[in-house]
């Protein structure tokens, strides 16, 4: 009994050690070995490495079907499913994964910054290191190639196109309001905080059909999903002061801004070329609340600003000047959620809303314009599989306009519209393989107030031409209906259009990056009138029409030095088109044809402290000369800006931070205003649109209070 | 006589096949990990990790070995790979095992090998993300040696670079090397790692 008990034993054992072996080699494309791969039986313990060769071998016990899975980092996994007598001198190919760094990207056209991102040529913390941004994430985009300098503005100007054929989206969703008031004669600001977000896609020509009713750019930026930590930052100025507050629950968090901007002590002690009146004054804040679900974030953001100011401006045909005053109120909300729908869906849904109210007076016009705007979106993705994903969705703009004038002649006029447009698109991101890619979309458009259906199609690939460099070409129509300028006199149009053609090529190793970029795009349906200004009385047409064509490039170089990074742009832009009130083809007062940008910083290690400069060099900028025949007849001298800044950490947690705009005191003249009539000589006198002020200075001390007692401001900077 | 030596093989082999798959898998996981096959290691807690749904240690183990070893790395894609290879492994972790102290660690040291290959990119977005997780992981156990001395190792990194008094974090791996000393693993595979590390940095204290 005893010695059947035994037998019985080591049978079954040799049961056991009646095994099937498993054997083959794991190859990439180019059919060389991968070492190292990891190959198993899902689901068991049964499994082995590949060796230098690539083959492995392996016992297993098991019977039957079973799953073989072969993964190896940057590649995808594979998986076959058969019978394990089956599985002996296998031949597994990889195939590349092309989610990894060195994969091709769809760049052209796009500027991204990011911590990880594979087109990333800006770090967050470039928004508000850059000498010359002061803390204004537009200020830092205008060191970009394609960007075009009128320093009197401050928007974005890109490629030939005004300000406001750029648009601005915060988490997908656009903001109708973007821009701070300002004089005529000092640079605007970007209204939102650059704290809040921590992606930037700065998009200079085309881009996805998700985005429309914007002829030249897009600005994308996404707010943060979830804050590191609760704290509190305060800041003096200056110019004033801000206080910031993070809280964290479980599973939500909430970050609030105020901040409060008076020009009166800075003015009293560094007099501008302006007679103020009452200095610029701003107060605003900002709220963002994020909630986490199993499958999804909802984020709700909201902003409120509140600025005054009143001065006399120097104009030539007054010589008691122009008084100017102004009341802006902003308020704006934005909500949305994003999330899964199962391991292939994904869904996002957002609206926004936006009410704008200014007040002015200038001189003996009072002017009060009211825009409430809604925008909704809808969109879906669904992933086939890494090398196949589809994207689709419809939105929804709606927008009114009202504006009351009264002056002098004039009682009581009102100007009212609905701008009302509907949209749906669709678009596929398609992989051939890790070095070819491409996305076409399509997106179709309906504007109730002109009645008039438009269908734009989006293209873009890239091909990977070596390890490091790559090609790639877009091509999109783009559709937008004219500014609240036109439309509030006329609402007999049509939609003005674009077409972009643009050809783009990449380096980018070892932080590293050049880029390339040559475009053209051809502008058809821009407005036209046929009087000085546009007014109620004009005749409007969309027989406008014009061209930009050009070369970008950018450098950037973070290694070769170390604890240097600097980075060089330069723009030709050739653009001309006859619009508005252009009597022929001429090149546009807010076009230069040459752009060059250079920022530095070096970080001084044993001083604790970052200093930088940015120096903009373009040229001169058209005008009308009435004193010689013709239209936009001359040009301004080059302009030039050299701008330096300092920020030290006096601690872990406070710093100290200064910079000077302009630092060597360029004369830059934007442009002349010309008498309407002529002197007794028979000539028209002129005066130079010079800046506010030449130079501007900037203190201010930044102090965090968190937990960890280590983060600090710098990134706010 | 040969009877009872077939009876001892015999009881020796079952006594061994009494011990489960997962210890052998295990066991020869750290033997390869010991004899310095960080891969082969990892492909093995992997597989073991596949086999053992409910278990959040292999998948630690093979997140551990990716971040320890992307120390020093200076291909940046290589870098990217490896630790994004890690943070999926330390999600699946975390998905079954939450609010692990052992875990946040392991998530705070694949902030840190960021930091450690480009401060100046990194430092700064990164820093904040590192001190909250040890906060976070302080908050759940208190009396976790790895969280003690990886979090005053991390304070000695920044205390130095600003010319501050290192003093109070080589206090907390006093107070670490006294944890290790009375800690004692649930199992003979959970996390135990750390002390001649604490040991080593205590060295530069003096």
């Amino acid at each position: 009994m005893k010695k059947g008990f035994i037998i019985l034993i080591v049978l079954l054992s040799f049961k056991l050690s009646a095994q099937q072996l498993i054997s083959g080699i794991v190859l990439n494309n180019n059919s060389e070995p991968i070492v190292g791969a990891n190959v198993f039986l899902e689901g068991t313990y049964d499994g082995s490495s590949t060796d230098e060769n690539g083959k492995f071998t392996f016992k297993t016990s098991e019977t039957g079907t079973q799953t073989l899975i072969v993964s190896y980092i940057s590649f995808e996994t594979f998986s076959m499913i058969g019978d394990v007598t089956y599985m002996k001198d296998l031949t597994v190919k990889l195939r590349e994964d092309v989610n990894t760094l060195d994969a091709v990207v769809l760049s052209a056209g796009t500027f991204q910054a990011g911590d990880n991102s594979k087109a990333s040529v800006l770090k967050p913390l470039d928004v508000v290191t850059t000498a010359s941004a002061l803390g204004d994430f537009v200020g830092a985009l205008q060191t970009l190639p394609g960007t075009t300098t009128v320093a009197e503005d401050g928007r974005l100007f890109v490629r030939g196109g005004e300000a406001e054929e750029t648009q601005i989206f915060i988490d997908g969703i656009r903001v109708f309001t973007p821009y701070t008031p300002t004089t005529n004669n000092s640079p605007t600001r970007g209204r939102y905080s650059p704290f809040l977000f921590d992606g930037i896609t700065f998009s200079t020509g085309g881009y996805s059909a998700e985005y429309g009713q914007a002829l030249s750019s897009v600005l994308l930026l996404n707010t943060i999903d979830e804050p590191d930590q609760e704290k509190t930052d305060i800041g003096v100025m200056a110019l004033g002061a801000t206080l910031g507050n993070t809280q964290k629950w479980k599973t939500s968090s909430l970050s609030m801004n105020v901040s409060y901007i008076n020009l009166a002590p800075y003015i009293a002690a560094f007099p501008d070329r302006n007679d103020w009146i009452k200095p610029y004054e701003t107060a605003s804040g900002e709220a963002v609340f994020r909630k986490k679900f199993n499958s999804g974030l909802l984020k709700l953001y909201t902003a409120f600003d509140i600025t005054n100011f009143e001065l006399t401006q120097e104009d030539i045909n007054q010589t008691e000047g122009v008084h100017f005053k102004l009341k802006n109120n902003n308020l704006y909300f934005n909500g949305s959620y994003q999330g899964k729908l199962n391991d292939t869906w994904d869904v996002f849904g957002g609206m926004s809303f936006t009410h704008a109210n200014n007040d002015l007076n200038i001189s003996d016009m009072l002017i009060n314009d009211t825009e409430n705007a809604i925008h909704a979106k809808v969109t879906f993705k669904k992933r086939f599989s890494n090398r196949f994903k589809l994207n689709f969705g419809s939105e929804y703009f709606s927008s009114n306009f009202n504006e009351d004038y009264s002056d002098s002649s004039i009682n009581d006029i009102v100007y009212d519209y609905n701008n009302n447009i509907s949209a749906a698109f669709t678009e596929a991101d398609i992989f051939l393989s890790k070095n070819v890619a491409f996305k076409s979309g399509l997106r179709l458009e309906y504007s109730e107030l002109f009645n008039q259906f438009t269908l734009s199609p989006r293209l873009s690939l890239a091909y990977k031409t070596s390890k490091s460099s790559q090609l790639s070409l877009a091509y999109g129509d783009f559709y937008q209906n004219p500014s609240s300028n036109i439309l509030k006199f006329n609402q007999n149009l049509k939609a003005q259009n674009t077409a972009h053609y643009i050809l783009n090529y990449q380096f980018n190793a070892n932080r590293k990056i050049f880029r390339a970029e040559a475009y053209f795009k051809d502008y058809k349906n821009l407005i036209k009138y046929d009087t000085d200004f546009a007014e109620f009385n004009s005749n409007f047409n969309n027989d406008g029409y014009g061209f930009a064509k050009g070369v970008d490039l950018f450098w950037r170089d973070s290694k070769t030095i170390k604890n240097i990074d600097y980075w060089v742009s330069y723009s030709f832009l050739d653009t001309k088109r006859d619009y508005l009130n252009y009597p022929s083809k001429k090149q546009p007062n807010f076009a230069n044809t040459h752009n060059l940008s250079f920022v530095g910083k070096y970080w001084i290690n044993d001083l604790r402290s970052q200093v930088g400069f940015s120096y903009a060099f373009a040229t001169g900028r058209t005008y009308t000369n009435p004193n010689v025949t013709g239209f936009l007849n001359e040009k301004t001298k080059a302009y030039n800006n050299l701008s330096i800044n300092w920020a030290y950490l006096i601690s872990p947690q406070k710093i100290l931070y200064a910079s000077v705009n302009n630092v060597l005191g360029f004369k830059n003249i934007n442009g002349y205003q010309y008498a309407n009539v002529a002197n007794g000589n028979g000539i028209f006198e002129s005066r130079a649109l010079k800046p506010a002020a030449d130079q501007f200075f900037f203190v201010g001390f930044f102090w965090t209070i968190s937990e960890d007692k280590k983060s600090n401001q710098l990134d706010n900077l | 006589m040969q009877k009872l030596i077939i009876i001892l093989v015999v009881l020796a082999t079952s006594l061994l096949s009494a011990q489960s798959n997962y210890e052998k898998g295990m066991q020869k996981a750290f033997e390869l990990w010991g004899s310095n096959n960080p891969i082969e290691a990892a492909n093995m807690f992997e597989r073991i990790a596949n086999a053992e749904p409910d278990n959040w240690l292999p998948n630690y183990y093979a997140a551990q070995i990716n971040i320890v070893n992307s120390f020093g790395l200076s291909d940046e894609k290589q870098l990217t790979a490896q630790l994004s290879k890690a943070q999926d492994l330390i999600n699946d972790a975390t998905a079954i095992s939450k609010n692990n102290p052992e875990i946040l660690v392991l998530q705070a040291l694949l902030y840190t090998s960021w930091v450690a290959y480009d401060g100046a990119t990194y430092g700064m977005t990164m820093s904040p993300k590192v001190v909250a997780i040890y906060t976070q992981a302080e908050q759940i156990d208190p009396q976790n040696p790895r969280v003690v001395y990886c979090k005053a190792e991390w304070g000695i990194g920044g205390a130095k670079y600003f010319g501050q008094d290192t003093k109070p974090f080589c206090k907390e791996l006093e107070r670490a090397l006294e944890l290790f000393a009375n800690f004692k693993p649930e199992t003979p595979f959970h996390p135990n790692w750390g002390e001649d590390r604490t040991k080593m940095l205590l060295e530069s204290c003096k």
